[in-house]
């Protein structure tokens, strides 16, 4: 159980980017976070692992307030926290086994690592994962070399090194195009279903929230401005979604993605 | 120039003019631009007055440096003309730019406040082109001059581009064949020489005679005194077993023990006789006047002169010449002086890029302060060519390579510092982001998400460098920083443009191979 409560982010140039956010998710959730560009998500995320320190409030985690945590305690509650990026983040210029076994820095020793030496267990387990991934033949190539596809999966499989218990996705898919947005997504699905991993995923398109999520919260200019049921969402309202994304938004119809119920533009 | 015209053009007066157009003229032949300046081209008016001011100066200068030895404006003035026809052609084009600057007064006055229209624009033309001129002038750029001696200059231009003649040398020997003279003759003169099979000698006939004497006395005839000179004796000389095709040089040696070379007296040069195929050769000699009056006799009274016939002679084979091989050697320093530099560059500017990436250093007012310091004397250093470091460190440390590496270390580090430190701000930061993501501590982001983006370019700029330091070495030694510049430098302040040729091939071609592989390797970075 992940509890945020009161959460607030106010950047040094004054921009309030969180306002007082407070919910929690259950284990095992697939928790999808809404709303326009600059609206919070990636603050959210970040906050809770702390690649941004929030300004107020808690974000407590297995009893623990990870907002306050410092050096090596944050580092500990960092390893069992994955993120996957938009831009996938990989290290382009090594190799997608580096960029997996980066990864598992959080638990090597410092200076074998400096050399770049990993455990057996830890190269294994790399190879495992790149196998899950279904990208094993990837592993001798630049990061870099790869697809866009890929390139996430590998992002994924970095995070998935770390034996996390939740998995923070910032956007995954916006870099992506529709077919491969559904192949990462069922990728994660996945994760969540068979290994139970809790997934806390920001997405902009309704029909891959309304496919994929168990629930959903809704952002807009940091104030926590929708809490929603899978069910909720399904039935969700234009009027609902102009709360979250503004009068600008419009609905368009698409069936282009498996026919599925439509997709929300934020103009 | 440019921006600055167009500058001019989009604050077009919008205003009308403070004065009508005709004293808008007026003025501007007095003081040039200030017709434009009130007829609301101020900047205009200003440009134009400041060029006037500066041309004239300039002109002011030329024309003394031109005539120095006159006085009074006219007399400057005619005497420049007549020595420089070039001052003439300035002066057409002065007057021009005058007169238009007055014409140009009136158009700007009269179309001050009216609807946009293009501004005209010969006034800067003429203007810019006086400054053209002068500079003609000032460069003393003589263009009939290089198209003349460049065909005189071509011999020596030829030994530079193909100096390969000095490439290689020969051992040589020095043989000498003598024969032995008396003078005067008695009843036993000289006896030839001794005819042999294996060293050169000579034959003289007769071996015995008179030098050629000189004395001051009265001509019988026009009973003045003049200098009265008796010619010597005529020797045939026959030279044997010389080397064939190699000059031989006759030397006289008295009997003071005095050598001197024999001068052909027609040609007025030293005489060189050249042997046949069999090393044989034949001669007339008349014997020359002793120098000096020092002469010493034997016991009978004889003076003893000796003929030589001297030979350099190539013994063995070729062998790479001594200039090659200073040549050679000296790239090799020229070389590792760059090699050095770079090395020491490298390692002290990695740490210097840290501070002046400014993505790392913004943390804190401090570091940013750190930050503006340490680019600021980067930038000071680098606006300083090598050769100026390279006289500096030559004070320090003395003449010699040491110096050539200090300066061009100092040089590289500035410039290196700069390129890397750029390198690391442009680094993206997602990466970085990702690895903190993972619980990684410091030294493991360093590791992973910064190393591995920073390395490609920090090689890229490291082998651009040593290319750069290597180019650079090659001229340091011009000033004693060592290396093949310094030897170069010698060569051609002593006419020696064979030698300097060599040095300027083993030059192109190392900086052209340095060149190719510093484009591979850093094509396989990038």
């Amino acid at each position: 159980m992940l509890e945020i409560r009161n959460l607030t982010k106010i950047y040094e140039d004054g921009t309030k980017a969180l306002d007082n956010v407070s919910f929690s998710v259950p284990d095992g959730e697939f928790l999808v976070v809404i709303g326009l560009s600059g609206s919070g998500k990636s603050t959210l995320l970040r906050c809770i692992n702390r690649l941004i320190d929030p300004t107020e409030g808690e974000i407590i985690w297995n009893g623990e307030d990870l907002a306050k945590l410092q050096g090596e305690d944050l580092r500990k509650a960092r390893r069992k926290i994955g993120m996957v990026f938009q831009h996938f983040n990989l290290v382009e210029r090594s190799t997608v086994l580096t960029n997996l076994l980066t990864g598992r820095l959080g638990y090597a020793k410092t200076w074998p690592t400096m050399l770049h030496r990993f455990s057996k267990s830890d190269r294994d387990k790399a190879w495992q994962t790149l196998a899950r991934m279904g990208i094993e033949d990837q592993a001798n190539k630049l990061a870099r070399e790869l697809s866009g596809g890929q390139q996430q999966r590998v992002g994924i499989s970095r995070a998935l090194m770390q034996d996390p218990e939740i998995m923070l996705a910032d956007e995954p898919v916006a870099s992506l195009d529709p077919v491969l947005a559904h192949s990462i997504l069922q990728h994660l699905e996945d994760l969540n279903k068979e290994d139970n991993l809790t997934i806390i995923c920001s997405l902009h398109y309704l029909d891959l929230v309304q496919r994929y999520s168990t629930s959903v919260i809704g952002l807009r200019e940091g104030h926590l401005v929708y809490q929603g049921t899978k069910k909720e969402i399904q039935t969700m309202t234009d009027d609902e979604f102009k709360t979250i994304y503004g009068e600008e938004a419009v609905r368009i119809s698409d069936t282009s993605l498996e026919g599925s119920v439509g997709e929300v533009v934020a103009l | 120039m440019k921006a600055k015209k167009d500058r001019v053009y989009k604050e077009a007066p919008t205003l009308p003019s403070l004065i009508p157009p005709w004293l808008a003229a007026i003025l501007s032949a007095v003081i040039p631009g200030l017709g434009q300046a009130l007829g609301r081209a101020l900047k205009r008016g200003i440009i134009i007055f400041t060029s006037f001011a500066t041309l004239v100066g300039l002109l002011i200068w030329r024309f003394q440096v031109a005539a120095p030895r006159d006085t009074g404006a006219i007399d400057i003035v005619l005497k420049a003309f007549k020595l420089q026809p070039v001052f003439i052609v300035i002066a057409v084009f002065f007057a021009l730019m005058y007169i238009w600057n007055i014409v140009d007064a009136y158009q700007i006055a009269k179309s001050a406040g009216k609807p946009e229209k293009r501004k005209p624009v010969l006034v800067f033309a003429l203007i810019l082109i006086v400054f053209f001129l002068i500079g003609w002038q000032i460069g003393k750029i003589d263009l009939y001059g290089f198209f003349t001696e460049f065909d005189d200059s071509f011999p020596i231009l030829k030994q530079v581009l193909w100096p390969w003649e000095k490439a290689i040398s020969y051992p040589t020997e020095e043989v000498i064949g003598t024969a032995e003279l008396g003078f005067p003759c008695t009843d036993a003169p000289p006896p030839q020489s001794e005819p042999r099979e294996d060293k050169p000698y000579l034959i003289a006939d007769p071996t015995c005679g008179t030098p050629t004497m000189e004395e001051v006395g009265k001509n019988p005839e026009t009973g003045d005194w003049e200098r009265m000179v008796t010619p010597g004796t005529v020797i045939t000389v026959e030279g044997f077993n010389f080397d064939p095709a190699q000059e031989v040089e006759i030397w006289w040696r008295d009997s003071a023990g005095r050598f001197y070379i024999h001068r052909d007296l027609e040609t007025d040069t030293n005489l060189k006789v050249m042997p046949d195929e069999d090393g044989y050769f034949e001669v007339d000699l008349v014997w020359p006047f002793p120098i000096g009056d020092t002469i010493r006799t034997n016991v009978d009274g004889v003076a003893e002169w000796q003929l030589q016939g001297k030979q350099i002679s190539r013994i063995g084979t070729w062998e790479i010449s001594e200039e090659l091989e200073l040549a050679f050697v000296l790239m090799i320093e020229t070389i590792f002086i760059g090699m050095m530099a770079t090395f020491f560059g490298v390692i002290l500017s990695v740490p210097v890029s840290f501070l002046a990436a400014r993505n790392l250093m913004s943390a804190s007012p401090f570091t940013l302060g750190i930050y503006y310091f340490v680019r600021f004397i980067l930038n000071v250093i680098r606006s300083i060519e090598p050769l100026i470091w390279a006289i500096l460190a030559i004070i320090i440390v003395g003449l010699g390579p040491f110096a050539g590496i200090l300066a061009l270390t100092v040089h590289s580090i500035a410039a290196l510092g700069k390129l890397y430190s750029e390198a690391i701000e442009s680094i993206d930061p997602g990466p970085i982001e990702a690895v903190q993501a993972t619980g990684a501590n410091w030294f493991q982001i360093v590791m992973f998400g910064v190393v591995p983006q920073i390395i490609p370019p920090f090689v890229s700029f490291t082998i651009y460098r040593w290319d750069i330091n290597i180019r650079m070495s090659t001229i340091i030694g011009i000033v004693g920083g060592g290396g093949i510049g310094y030897i170069l430098v010698q060569w051609i302040r002593n006419w020696k443009y064979q030698e300097a040729g060599i040095a300027v091939w083993f030059i192109a071609i190392t900086v052209a191979v340095l060149d190719y592989v510093s484009a591979e390797i850093r094509e396989r970075f990038v």
